[in-house]
């Protein structure tokens, strides 16, 4: 089976009911995707299919119906970091760091359909996406730093 | 709030295989048989699988049932927005995925977010039916303006070709399945429909 991560076409070879979660980390070595439930409850798997955000522990690589899949690894581009990462790393967002791969992917994904949120969408958009570690205020703050980042792009 | 609704990517995936229902209405019904007939539709429109997610202007998908606990809204905050998707903040296809293939085995998994070959969405607005009466719901469902302009053979059509219907009877994960079959409730609308669409007396 194929598929495109990064940008980077890979062949893998396993069943088509193997969730990506599980492809993209022991297949693929590509371990920014965090696993945490398998079952849709916490969000640390979250990467982009075509640009939108899909928990990857819910996702059957035979059902990526060709879609390009970006993982953190691939979210920056050559010239630097994509805004969310920056408004992040301003706001020294992370604690333990597990969920925040899977944050950084559903509040890059959310800002592309939702460019001005206020906090309430921004809480509609990022409840699903949990923190051990509580860092929902600092999540908040840099969601909309990097909601004006793109804004002023 | 300036929301750009980018809907392409949420096109429903039409090309799965599954088990059609047969469509043939009966020559005749008696209102007492429309009624009866009736009263099974409402056990479906009222049952957990299907009313969870008829919810209206509050956008909020509800979690109630044998295996929910106590009924609430949907956990984790989650609203569906006036596109109905969640486009406008979480997509309900970010945890809904859609499964094309193996589609027996897509709900295997207790607890798990449901999924089935097309996109993940509330119902539309006017179809508010969560904790409403058998006479609520069907007034609102012989109404075209409120059912999509439907008249019962395109019910029946609907049910046929909506596969968030078809998970209903078949959801897997533990959860309860609507009652009856899906054959069974599209016999019970066109019975109902060829009966005149009567509705129970408030
Ligand atoms: S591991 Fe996928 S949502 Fe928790
Ligand atoms: S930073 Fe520790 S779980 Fe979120």
């Amino acid at each position: 089976m194929r598929l495109t991560v990064n940008g980077t076409e890979h062949e893998v070879d396993v069943t088509s009911d193997m969730p990506l979660l599980w492809v993209l980390r022991d297949e693929l070595n590509i371990t920014g995707p965090k696993y945490g439930c398998g079952i849709a409850q916490c969000g640390a798997c979250t990467v982009h299919v075509d640009g939108f955000a899909v928990r990857s522990c819910q996702l059957a690589v035979g059902d990526l119906a060709g879609g390009h899949v970006t993982t953190i690894e691939g979210l920056a581009s050559p010239e630097g970091l994509h805004a969310v990462q920056e408004a992040w790393i301003e706001h020294q967002v992370a604690q333990c760091g597990y969920c925040q791969s899977g944050q950084i992917m559903q509040a890059a994904s959310f800002l592309e359909t939702n460019p001005e949120p206020t906090d309430e969408d921004i809480d509609a958009a990022m409840s699903a996406n949990l923190c051990r570690c509580g860092t929902y205020p600092r999540i908040r703050a840099a969601v909309h730093a990097a909601a004006k980042k793109l804004q002023e792009a | 709030m300036t929301t750009r609704l980018i809907v392409a990517s949420l096109t429903i995936a039409a090309s799965v295989v599954f088990a059609e229902v047969e469509i043939s209405p009966p020559e005749s019904a008696t209102q007492a048989e429309g009624l009866d007939a009736w009263s099974r539709i409402f056990d479906v429109a009222s049952h957990p699988r299907c009313a969870n997610c008829h919810t209206g202007p509050s956008d909020r998908p509800m979690w109630s049932g044998p295996t929910y606990g106590t009924t609430r809204p949907h956990g984790m905050n989650i609203q569906a927005g006036d596109s109905r998707m969640g486009v406008e903040y979480l997509q309900c296809s970010t945890c809904h995925t859609t499964k094309d293939t193996d589609w027996d085995n897509a709900n295997l998994m207790p607890h798990a977010a449901p999924r089935v070959a097309m996109g993940w969405a509330l119902a539309p607005v006017e179809a508010d039916w969560f904790g409403k009466t058998s006479d609520e719901i069907c007034a609102q469902l012989r109404d075209p303006d409120l059912n999509g302009g439907r008249d019962m053979l395109e019910i029946a059509e609907h049910l046929n070709h909506d596969l968030i219907l078809h998970w209903a009877w078949n959801p897997g994960g533990g959860r309860e399945p609507a009652p009856y079959s899906l054959q069974e409730h599209v016999d019970d609308i066109l019975i109902w429909g060829v009966a005149g669409m009567p509705c129970p007396e408030s």
